[in-house]
C-alpha cells in the first residue's frame, strides 16, 4: 500500500516544540538569501554569539552526534552551561536559566525562514519567563539579517 | 519521556524527533494536501497536553488518537473535493489495495480515510479503531466498509 506521507520542516516542528513551552514566543522573518548560506551561518557558533544580545562568546565544549554543550559567556561576566541539539538548520539549547531556539527552512518561493524562541528560563522547568521575548527575537534576526548582508555577495 | 514531562526541554526535543514521523505517517493519508498543517497543528497538541499524560508508555497511542482528530479536523476545514461515490468492498489484503491509492483517498472524507488508516496501515481492530475516533464500533465498521467499497468501485470504473 503507498500511503501518501508528510514530512514537516524544521520550522514546522520548531512551532511545535516552542508551543510546549509556555510563555515561549516564536518569532519568524523570511530572508532573501538561500537556506545553505542561513544554515552556515547559523551553525557558527561565532555568528551565534554575535547575534544574540546578551552574548560575548560561545564556545563548543561537547559533541556528540547532535547532542553538544555549549560554553556561553555574557556581556556582564556572566556564565551559561547549555546543553541541547544542534545541526544544520536546527539549534536547540538550554541551561537552567536560558532557553534558546533556531530553526531555518526553504521558503516556498525563494529565499529562507528563520524561526527564533527564547529568553529567561523559569528554573528547570519548561517555561519562558514572557518578558521582551519578541522584541529581543526581533534584534537577534536584525542583526542575523545585517550579518548576512555584510558578509554577502 | 519523563524527563520530557518534568520540564527538560532538550528530552522535549527529543520526544519531538521521536514522533515527528509517526504523526506524518497518521496525518499523510488522512488530511492530504492539508498533511503538513495537520501534522503541525497535531504536534503543537501533542506539546501542550504532554505533561498531562497519565502513562508515559502510552505516548504513541495517544499521540495516534491526536493525530487522527487534528486531521480530520483539518481535512474538513481545507476540503475542496467532492465525497466519495460508494460500492461494495475489497479485503484489507485485497491485491487491489496494494496500487497508489492517493487518487482513491482523494475521493473519500476525511472520515473515511481516518478508519481506512486506523484499519489498514495501524492494524487496529473496529473496536480499537472506533474508540480512537470516538464513534460505536458499528459506525467505523460501516465507515470501513463505504471506504473500501470506493476502492473496489475505482478499480473497476
Amino acid at each position: 500500500m503507498n500511503w501518501p506521507q508528510v514530512e514537516l520542516t524544521d520550522v514546522e516542528r520548531f512551532r511545535a516544540l516552542a508551543a510546549g513551552v509556555p510563555g515561549a514566543a516564536v518569532t519568524e522573518r523570511v530572508l532573501p538569501q538561500d537556506p545553505d548560506r542561513v544554515q552556515a551561518m547559523l551553525a557558527d557558533l561565532d555568528v551565534f554569539a554575535t547575534i544574540q544580545a546578551d552574548l560575548v562568546s560561545a564556545t563548543l565544549e561537547e559533541r556528540d552526534g547532535d547532542r553538544v554543550v555549549v560554553r556561553a559567556k555574557g556581556a556582564r561576566g556572566q556564565r551559561a552551561r547549555l546543553e541541547g541539539q544542534l545541526r544544520p538548520g536546527w539549534c536547540w539549547l538550554q541551561s537552567r536559566f536560558l532557553i534558546t531556539g533556531m530553526a531555518v527552512a526553504a521558503e516556498p518561493g525563494g529565499g529562507t525562514r528563520v524561526a527564533l524562541t527564547g529568553g529567561i528560563r523559569v528554573p528547570g522547568r519548561a517555561a519562558i519567563i514572557p518578558i521582551r521575548v519578541r522584541h529581543e527575537s526581533n534584534k537577534t534576526l536584525d542583526r542575523l539579517q545585517e550579518l548576512l548582508r555584510e558578509r554577502g555577495q | 519521556m519523563r524527563a520530557a514531562q518534568r520540564g527538560d526541554t532538550v528530552a522535549m526535543n527529543e520526544v519531538l524527533d521521536a514522533l515527528t514521523p509517526y504523526v506524518g505517517r497518521i496525518c499523510g493519508p488522512i488530511a492530504l494536501h492539508d498533511g503538513a498543517d495537520a501534522a503541525q497543528e497535531a504536534l503543537i497538541a501533542i506539546f501542550r497536553g504532554l505533561h498531562s499524560l497519565q502513562e508515559p508508555a502510552a505516548l504513541f497511542g495517544w499521540a495516534r488518537a491526536i493525530a487522527v482528530r487534528e486531521a480530520v479536523r483539518v481535512a474538513r476545514r481545507g476540503q475542496r473535493q467532492r465525497p466519495a461515490e460508494l460500492a461494495d468492498l475489497p479485503a484489507a489484503d485485497d491485491p487491489q489495495l496494494a496500487i497508489d491509492v492517493q487518487d482513491v483517498l482523494r475521493r473519500l472524507s476525511p472520515e473515511h480515510r481516518a478508519v481506512l488508516v486506523l484499519r489498514d496501515l495501524e492494524g487496529m481492530d473496529e473496536h480499537a479503531a472506533a474508540a480512537v475516533l470516538d464513534v460505536p464500533t458499528g459506525t467505523a465498521k460501516s465507515r470501513l466498509h463505504r471506504a473500501r467499497a470506493s476502492f473496489r468501485k475505482a478499480w473497476s470504473s
